[in-house]
C-alpha cells in the first residue's frame, strides 16, 4: 500500500514568543488547511525537550485537544534530534496497516525559553551518561569526530567552512529559516570557538520551531518510496571508526533497497548538518561519493541548486535553525516541497522526481533515511 | 618513567572484550561478569577539544581527550593542563568516577599505530549503491 505526503506546514524557525503547543498547532494548521481540513484519524507527534508553559507537559493530548482531534488515535515519537523523522516513519507504518486513512505528523521544539547552558545540558542527555558525566556535550564529541575526519582525509579546517557558507547561502532564500543573511568563509573562520576546531558558525543554532505534514494512502509527487533506520553504540569510545556513521549506512541501505533505487536517481537530498563536518560524512555514508571525497563536492559547488546533486536547498540546520525534534521532519517536508513544486524561492531550477531526507539522532546513534518521489520513479 | 598507578580495564568473562569506563556492562555482549585487568596507565591521544560550554557540573574552559590505552581500548578523559596533540603520549588515571589525563612522560613510540590516518581503510557494512 502506498502512502504519500498530501500537504505540509513549516513554521518559521528562530526565537519565537509562542509556546510549544502554539508552535505545533500553527504548523499543524497549515498542513490541515492544505487538505481542506479533511478528517484525520491518526496524530503522530514528537518533541524532545517537551518545554511546556508549566514544565514538561503531556504533548500529545495537549496538541490533540488544541487541534480538536480527540476522535483520532495518537502516537508519540522520541529519538532526540531524529524525533521528527521517526514520527514520520511511524505514521507511514501505521497507515500501511490499513487501519488509518489519514495521518497528521507534527514535530516541535521550544528551546529559546532556557539559557544556552541549560539547553546544552539538556541536549547532553542525548549522549551516553558516562561521557556526559565527564563534561562532554554534543559539540565536544562532534569536535572529536571532526578532528578524526580531517586528519584521516588530510583536509584543512577550511573544508568545513565551505559547508557553513553553503548553508547560509541557501537559507537566504528560505522564508522559514532563522538566518537569512549569507556568511563568508572568513566570517566562519573568525567566529568564536565552541569546541575546537568547531566554531560558532560551524554549529546549527538553538531555535524554536515546528513542522507538520499530512500523510494519506495513495500516490502523488511525494510518495514514500523507501525508509530505513539504524542504530550505533552511543559511546564514542566503542566506535573504532569516527569518520563514518554506521547508523546512516544501515538506514540508507534499507531505504535504497525498499525503494529499489540507487543514489543515481536522487535529484535532491536534505542532510543533517547539526555541525558543518557532518554533511561531508553523510554524503559519503549515503553512497554519493567515496570516503574523503565529499569536501570536493562542497568546494566545487556540486551541491548547489544547479549542481550535480543539490544538497540542503533549505539551508539545512545551520541556516534554518535546529529545533531538535522538528528538524528530522523538516528535512522530509523540504524534500516533499521540492518534489511537489511548493518550495517557492528555494525551488531548484529543475524540479526533482526523487529526493532523500536524512536525520541523525544523538551523536549519530539512531539515524533515519526517507526516500520520497513520484510512484514508479 | 612515571610511577603512576596502573589503569584498571574491565575484561568481560563471557567474550573477553576489554573496555572502559569500567563501571558498565560489557559494551559488546552486555554481560555483567567482569574481571579487573590492570594495564600501565599510558595512552595516546586520538583527539582532544576545548569547549566553551561544558555539560552541567563543569566550568569553562573544559578540555576533553579521547585516549587510546592498552590494546586499543579507548576512554574519554578530562584533560589536566595543555590540550594534547593527536598522537601525543599521555597518562590516564581514574579519580572517583572520572578519568583524567595529562601529558605523558614516556615515549610515544612504544604503542602500536591504532587508528592512524590512512593506516587502514574503513570497512563499509554494505556496498554503497552505484
Amino acid at each position: 500500500m502506498s502512502v504519500h505526503v498530501a500537504s505540509l506546514g513549516i513554521g518559521r524557525f528562530g526565537k519565537r514568543p509562542e509556546g510549544l503547543v502554539d508552535l505545533a498547532a500553527e504548523a499543524a494548521g497549515l498542513a490541515l488547511e492544505g487538505i481542506g481540513r479533511r478528517p484525520v484519524d491518526l496524530l503522530v507527534a514528537g518533541t524532545m525537550l517537551g518545554h511546556g508553559v508549566h514544565g514538561r507537559e503531556p504533548f500529545l493530548p495537549r496538541l490533540a485537544a488544541r487541534l480538536s482531534l480527540e476522535a483520532a488515535s495518537g502516537l508519540r515519537a522520541e529519538s532526540t534530534s531524529a524525533t521528527g523523522a521517526m514520527a514520520f516513519q511511524l505514521a507511514v507504518d501505521a497507515l500501511e496497516t490499513g487501519r488509518f486513512e489519514r495521518a497528521l505528523v507534527v514535530a516541535a521544539e521550544k528551546m529559546t525559553d532556557r539559557s544556552t547552558a541549560e539547553v546544552t545540558g539538556e541536549l547532553a542527555s542525548a549522549l551516553h551518561p558516562s561521557e556526559a558525566a565527564h563534561g562532554a556535550t554534543m559539540p565536544a564529541l562532534a569536535a572529536i569526530v571532526t578532528q578524526r575526519y580531517l586528519e584521516r582525509h588530510d583536509l584543512p579546517v577550511s573544508a568545513i567552512d565551505a559547508v557553513s557558507v553553503h548553508a547560509r547561502a541557501r537559507a537566504e532564500h528560505n522564508p522559514h529559516a532563522m538566518f537569512r543573511t549569507p556568511v563568508s568563509a572568513a566570517e566562519v573562520a573568525a567566529s568564536r570557538p565552541v569546541a575546537t576546531p568547531l566554531r560558532l558558525l560551524h554549529c546549527s543554532p538553538i531555535a524554536d520551531g515546528a513542522v507538520a505534514v499530512v500523510l494519506e494512502r495513495g500516490t502523488g509527487p511525494a510518495t514514500v518510496l523507501g525508509m530505513g533506520q539504524g542504530f550505533e553504540t552511543m559511546r564514542i569510545v566503542d566506535r573504532s571508526d569516527l569518520t563514518t556513521f554506521a547508523a546512516t549506512r544501515v538506514a540508507a541501505q534499507r531505504a535504497y533497497e525498499a525503494a529499489r533505487l540507487t543514489r543515481k536517481e536522487l535529484g535532491v537530498v536534505e542532510l543533517h548538518d547539526a555541525f558543518a563536518p557532518f554533511p561531508l560524512i553523510h554524503l559519503e555514508d549515503i553512497g554519493v561519493c567515496g570516503p574523503g571525497a565529499a569536501a570536493e563536492w562542497f568546494a566545487k559547488g556540486w551541491v548547489a541548486p544547479d549542481g550535480r546533486l543539490p544538497v540542503n536547498p533549505s539551508g539545512g540546520l545551520i541556516g534554518r535553525g535546529h529545533p531538535i525534534a522538528a528538524t528530522g521532519l523538516c528535512g522530509i517536508a523540504e524534500v516533499a516541497a521540492q518534489l511537489r513544486g511548493e518550495a517557492g524561492a528555494r525551488s531548484l531550477p529543475k524540479r526533482p522526481k526523487v529526493g532523500l531526507a536524512h536525520a541523525v539522532g544523538g551523536l549519530a546513534s539512531h539515524n533515519f533515511v526517507t526516500i520520497l518521489g513520484a510512484a514508479g520513479a | 618513567m612515571t610511577t603512576a598507578t596502573p589503569l584498571v580495564l574491565s575484561q568481560c568473562e563471557a567474550c573477553q572484550t576489554r573496555f572502559l569506563p569500567s563501571d558498565t556492562p560489557c559494551p559488546k555482549c552486555g554481560s555483567t561478569r567482569i574481571t579487573p585487568f590492570p594495564v600501565p596507565a599510558h595512552g595516546r591521544a586520538i583527539a582532544a577539544t576545548e569547549l566553551s560550554t561544558p555539560a552541567p557540573g563543569w566550568s569553562a574552559p573544559h578540555r576533553l581527550a579521547l585516549v587510546e590505552v592498552a590494546d586499543g581500548v579507548r576512554v574519554l578523559a578530562v584533560v589536566d593542563g595543555e590540550l594534547p596533540a593527536a598522537g601525543a603520549a599521555v597518562e590516564v588515571q581514574l579519580t572517583g568516577s572520572i578519568y583524567r589525563t595529562h601529558a605523558g612522560e614516556h615515549g610515544s613510540s612504544e604503542r602500536g599505530e591504532g587508528e592512524s590516518p590512512r593506516a587502514r581503510r574503513r570497512g563499509p557494512s554494505f556496498e554503497p549503491p552505484r
